[in-house]
C-alpha cells in the first residue's frame, strides 16, 4: 500500500507541472495590463516600471516561468499584484472556507441523498420513486445560483428564519481560529453559541451545494442498487429470513457503495475547487471567489497559485478515494 | 443632497451656481478660503479654522451600536501607502486621523483634521502647516510633525498608487519637519491649490515609531500594515477576516470627539459583492447601510417602512471616448456627428431617471464646471448629419467598435442607443465587451484603442487634474503608454501649451479664465462625450442618523449613530 500511494504521489509532479505550463501560457496570452491596474489610473511611468521590475515582469517569459516554480518549490506561492498580500497564506484562508463548505454540503448530500435512493430503488416505479426523480432532475436543472435567490428570499427576507449571506454574524464576536473551520473552531473552543450562529450561516450555501450530491448519488446509487437486487445472493439472504431492511442497507449498499464512492470523490474534489457562483451570491468566501477575482484582475500569480493548489488538492482527493475502494472492497488491490 | 450647514465653502459654491456670485469673486473667495497669497510677499499662516472638537457632553444618552455595512468591495489591503479604492479610503479615514477632512458635506468643504493652520508663501510653493497637538496615536502616542513627514516621504519612496499625483508637486527632500509641530512642504512645482490636493489625496498619518518597528526591507511597516493600524483615527482595527468582514472599534476618548448627538460603538464592513444580495441583506436587516444599489431598487427600499435610499451624484463621469488618432472617430466632425446622434433623453429613462447629464467636461463639484459651457452637444439629428456630410463616411458603409466592461448593464445601454442611432446612417456599431484589465491594456496605445469606449473618470475636485489627466498628450504619448482616462489619445498643441501652464499659473483669475478657455476648446474638439455622472445609492435603516452625503460611495461612520427609537 505504502508503494501504491508513493507512486501516486508522485504523479503529482508531471500533473503539477503540466497544469503551471497551460496556466502560466494562458494567463500570458490574454490581453490585458495587470500592472497598469494594480498601479492605478494615475500611476507614472516610473511607478510602472518599478511595480513590473518588482513582480519580475520585465523579464523573458521563459524567466518569469522558472522563477516562480523555483520560488514554489521553496515553499513561496508568490504576492498579489493588487493586494500585495503573500499567495500561500490566502489560499489557506479561502481554501478552509471552501472545505467546511464542501464538507457540511457533502454531509447534507449524503444525509438526503443515500435515503432518496434506497427509497427510490426499493419502491421502484412507484410515486417514491417518482418523487425521487423529480427532486434529482430539479437539482440538477435549475440553476443553483436561482435556488441560492430564492432561498434568500424565502428564508432570510420573508421569514427570518436564516440569514441573507456571509458566514458568521457581523455584530457577534467571531470566534478564536484554530483550524479556519468554522465549527470545527468552535467545537474546539466549546462556543457553542459561535456554532450554533455558524451552522445558520452554513445551511443555505451548503444546501445550494449539495444538491449536485443529492441528483448524482440518488440516480447512480439507484441504479446500483437495483442491479445488485436481482443478484442471487440477495434470493439467498431473503431465503434465510434475513430482514428485509438489513438486506438493503447492509448487504445491498455495501456493494453498490463503489461506484457511488467513486462519482463522490469526483464530486468533492470539484466542490473543492470552489463555487464562484454560489461564493458570489450568497457571499461565502471560498476560494472560487479568490481564483475568479484573480482571473478578472489578471493578477499571475494568484492564478498561478489557485489553479496548482486546486490541482494538488483534486490529486489528492482521488488518491483518498481509490485507499476508500480497499476499504470497502478488499478484493480491490493496489495494482 | 444635503448641505453642510456649518459649510462657508458651500455657501459660496451655491451663491455662485446660482448666479449671485461672479466668477471672479467666486475665485477670489476660494483663494482666501485656501489660505491665500500673502499681500506683502511675507510667507504668512492663514487664520484657519482649527479642527472643531465635539464635546461629550454633547452626546445624548444612547448606547453606541455597532453598524453592519454592506459594501460592493473587498477591502484588499490597509497599507496607508498604497491603494486608494473607494472601501480602502472608506476604512483608512475612519482608522487614521488627515491634515484635512473634507466629508462635511457636497460639494466637499475643505476642512482642518490636525492642521490648525496653513499657509502658502506669495509664489505658492513652499507651505506650512501646523499640526495640532492634541491628537495621540491609538497607543497613546502623540502625532507630531515627524509622523507627518514619515507618511509622506514613505508614500513616495513607496511609489504605489497613493503617491501618483503627490508625486508630480513634492519629493521626499521637500518635506520637513520645522519643530514638533510644523511642517514645511516645498514644492517642485508651485501650485496654488496644493492644500485641496492634499485634503484630497487625504495621506494617513501613521504613527511612525509603530511603522518603523515593524519595517521589513525598508517598506516603512507597510507589509505589517496590510491588516493591522497605526493610527489615531476614531476607530481601530479589531478584527480583520480576509475576504469576509472587517471590523472596527470606536476609540472612546478620540482627540476631536464625536460630532453627532452619539456615535457608533464599531463598524463592520461586510464585504458583499451581490447587489441583489446587499439590497437583501438592507430590507432583512441585517445590514445598516448598503452601497452601490441599482437604481432599479430605490423604489423597493424606499417603500419598506424601515430604510430608505439616498441618492447623491459625486465625481464619477461616465464619457464616451473616441480615438482621435486613428479610424472614423479621428476626424472631429465625424466626433461631433456622433456627438449630435446621441439620443440623452433615451439614456436617461434607460436608467429610470437616476443620471445627472453633463455639459462639458468638467462635472459639477469641479471649481470651473459651467453648466452653460459652449459647445454643447444635444441630440439633434439635423446637426448631426450635417456634420456627418463634411466627413467622408456620409454614405456609411463602416463599422465602429463599441468598447464596455462586461456585465455593467448601463454602459450596455449607452452602446444600444448609440447603435440604434447609427444605423439610420448605414453605420454598424459592433458591441464588444471587455474585461475592464483588458480595457486597461487596450487604452494603452492608439493603435490597440477601440473606436469609442465607454469608461469612467473620477478624480478630485481639481480642474487641472481633471484636464490634464484627460486631454494632456503627455498623458498617453509617453513610453508606458496611456492610461485609460486619456483613452481619447487626444493631441491639440494649444490645449497642451495651456494644460502646461495651469498648475503654475498662481493668479486666480487667470487660471479660472484658463480652465473656461481650455474647456471650450476640448469641446469644439469633442474628442470624447461626457454622458452623464452615475448616482451613488446608499440604502440605510432609518435608525441610522448624521448621514451626511459628501459625494463618495460610502458613509463617514465617525458623523453616524444608531438611533432605535426612530
Amino acid at each position: 500500500m505504502l508503494r501504491f500511494i508513493g507512486r501516486r504521489l508522485l504523479l503529482i509532479i508531471p500533473v503539477l507541472i503540466g497544469l503551471s505550463l497551460i496556466t502560466f501560457t494562458v494567463s500570458r496570452i490574454v490581453p490585458g495590463d495587470p500592472v497598469k491596474l494594480a498601479a492605478g489610473s494615475q500611476a507614472r511611468p516610473e511607478q510602472i516600471l518599478k511595480l513590473q521590475e518588482e513582480f519580475g515582469l520585465d523579464r523573458p517569459l521563459p524567466e518569469q516561468y522558472l522563477r516562480y516554480m523555483g520560488g514554489l518549490l521553496q515553499g513561496n506561492w508568490g504576492y498579489s499584484i493588487s493586494t500585495k498580500r503573500a499567495v500561500g497564506p490566502d489560499l489557506i484562508t479561502y481554501f478552509t472556507a471552501t472545505l467546511e463548505l464542501t464538507l457540511v454540503s457533502t454531509f447534507l448530500g449524503l444525509l438526503i441523498g443515500i435515503p432518496l435512493a434506497i427509497t427510490s430503488a426499493r419502491w421502484r416505479d412507484r410515486w417514491p420513486d417518482h418523487f425521487s426523480r423529480f427532486i434529482s432532475i430539479g437539482a440538477i436543472s435549475v440553476p443553483v445560483f436561482w435556488i441560492a435567490i430564492i432561498l434568500q428570499i424565502m428564508l432570510a427576507q420573508n421569514l427570518r428564519l436564516l440569514p441573507v449571506s456571509g458566514r458568521f454574524d457581523p455584530r457577534t464576536t467571531y470566534p478564536t481560529v484554530y483550524t479556519g473551520i468554522l465549527l470545527l473552531d468552535s467545537i474546539i473552543a466549546g462556543n457553542w453559541q459561535a456554532f450554533g450562529i455558524g451552522l445558520r450561516y452554513i445551511l443555505i450555501p451548503a444546501f445550494c451545494q449539495s444538491l449536485l450530491v443529492i441528483a448524482l448519488i440518488t440516480r447512480q446509487l439507484r441504479g446500483d442498487l437495483l442491479d445488485i437486487v436481482r443478484k442471487d445472493f440477495v434470493l439467498v439472504a431473503r431465503a434465510n429470513g434475513i430482514p428485509e431492511r438489513m438486506i438493503w442497507t447492509r448487504y445491498l449498499m455495501k456493494n453498490a457503495l463503489i461506484a457511488t464512492i467513486s462519482m463522490l470523490g469526483f464530486l468533492i474534489g470539484f466542490q473543492l475547487g470552489g463555487a464562484p457562483l454560489i461564493e458570489y451570491v450568497l457571499d461565502w468566501p471560498g476560494i472560487g471567489q479568490y481564483a475568479l477575482k484573480a482571473a478578472l484582475q489578471l493578477d499571475f500569480q494568484p492564478i498561478m497559485g489557485s489553479t496548482l493548489f486546486i490541482g494538488c488538492i483534486v490529486v489528492a482527493i482521488n488518491l483518498i478515494t481509490d485507499l476508500i475502494y480497499r476499504l470497502v472492497d478488499p478484493r480491490i488491490g493496489f495494482s | 443632497m444635503t448641505k453642510n450647514k456649518f459649510d462657508p465653502t458651500g455657501k459660496i459654491l451655491a451663491d455662485f451656481r446660482e448666479g449671485r456670485m461672479d466668477r471672479r469673486q467666486f475665485m477670489k473667495l476660494m483663494a482666501a478660503m485656501s489660505g491665500g497669497v500673502a499681500m506683502a510677499g511675507v510667507p504668512a499662516l492663514a487664520a484657519a479654522k482649527p479642527a472643531r472638537r465635539y464635546a461629550a457632553s454633547a452626546l445624548r444618552q444612547l448606547e453606541p451600536k455597532v453598524l453592519v455595512y454592506g459594501a460592493s468591495q473587498d477591502i484588499a489591503t490597509l497599507d496607508p501607502f498604497d491603494r486608494t479604492d473607494y472601501s480602502i479610503n472608506a476604512v483608512i479615514r475612519q482608522v487614521y486621523d488627515r491634515l484635512f477632512r473634507f466629508e462635511g458635506g457636497w460639494p466637499q468643504p475643505v476642512e482642518a483634521g490636525l492642521v490648525t493652520e496653513w499657509g502658502v508663501s506669495d509664489d505658492a510653493a513652499e507651505w506650512t502647516f501646523k499640526i495640532t497637538d492634541q491628537a495621540k496615536f491609538h497607543d497613546g502616542a502623540p502625532v507630531t510633525a515627524e509622523s507627518v513627514v514619515f507618511s509622506y516621504q514613505q508614500t513616495l519612496r513607496a511609489q504605489k498608487q497613493r503617491s501618483s499625483l503627490l508625486a508630480g508637486f513634492l519629493d521626499e527632500a521637500g518635506i520637513v519637519a520645522k519643530d514638533s509641530q510644523t511642517v514645511v512642504m516645498t514644492l517642485k512645482t508651485p501650485y496654488a491649490s496644493f492644500d485641496r490636493l492634499l485634503a484630497f489625496l487625504e495621506q494617513p498619518i501613521v504613527n511612525m515609531e509603530l511603522a518603523k518597528a515593524n519595517e521589513v526591507d525598508g517598506d516603512g511597516g507597510g507589509a505589517w500594515l496590510v491588516d493591522k493600524d497605526a493610527g489615531s483615527g476614531p476607530f481601530t482595527v479589531s478584527n480583520w477576516q480576509i475576504g469576509s468582514v472587517y471590523e472596527l472599534t470606536a476609540v472612546e476618548d478620540y482627540w476631536q470627539g464625536w460630532p453627532g448627538e452619539s456615535h457608533l460603538s464599531g463598524v463592520v464592513w461586510k464585504k458583499t459583492e451581490d447587489p441583489g444580495t446587499r439590497k437583501l441583506g438592507l430590507l432583512s436587516g441585517e445590514f445598516d447601510m448598503s452601497d452601490t444599489i441599482s437604481s432599479s431598487d430605490i423604489e423597493e427600499i424606499n417603500a419598506n417602512p424601515t430604510t430608505m435610499a439616498n441618492v447623491g451624484y459625486g465625481l464619477l463621469g461616465g464619457y464616451l471616448k473616441y480615438n482621435t488618432q486613428g479610424g472614423p472617430t479621428a476626424d472631429p466632425n465625424f466626433r461631433r456627428f456622433l456627438a449630435y446622434s446621441f439620443n440623452r433623453q433615451a439614456f436617461i429613462d434607460s436608467q429610470q431617471g437616476y443620471v445627472k447629464m453633463m455639459t462639458g467636461p468638467l462635472p459639477e463639484g469641479v471649481p470651473g464646471y459651467d453648466p452653460n459651457l459652449d459647445p454643447q452637444y444635444s441630440y439633434d439629428p439635423t446637426k448631426a448629419k450635417e456634420y456627418l456630410d463634411m466627413t467622408e463616411y456620409k454614405d456609411g458603409g463602416i463599422s465602429l467598435d463599441f468598447v464596455y466592461v462586461s456585465g455593467l448593464d448601463f454602459e450596455e445601454a449607452g452602446g444600444l442607443i448609440l447603435l440604434d442611432e447609427l444605423q439610420k446612417y448605414n453605420i454598424t456599431l459592433n458591441m464588444v465587451p471587455k474585461n475592464w484589465p483588458d480595457i486597461v491594456g487596450a487604452c494603452t496605445t492608439p493603435e490597440s484603442g477601440p473606436n469609442i469606449s465607454f469608461i469612467f473618470d473620477q478624480f478630485p475636485p481639481l480642474p487641472d487634474t481633471w484636464l490634464i489627466e484627460k486631454y494632456s498628450s503627455k498623458s498617453w504619448d509617453r513610453p508606458t503608454g496611456g492610461s485609460f482616462q486619456a483613452c481619447s489619445f487626444y493631441k491639440n498643441e494649444e490645449v497642451d501649451g495651456l494644460l502646461d501652464q495651469l498648475r503654475t499659473t498662481t493668479d486666480p483669475d487667470a487660471n479660472a479664465a484658463m480652465v473656461a478657455d481650455i474647456q471650450k476648446k476640448i469641446s469644439a474638439d469633442a474628442p470624447d462625450m461626457p454622458l452623464y455622472v452615475m448616482a451613488n445609492v446608499l440604502g440605510m435603516n432609518k435608525r441610522v442618523k448624521g448621514f451626511n452625503y459628501f459625494g463618495d460611495i460610502s458613509a463617514d461612520f465617525w458623523r453616524l449613530w444608531i438611533d432605535e427609537s426612530q
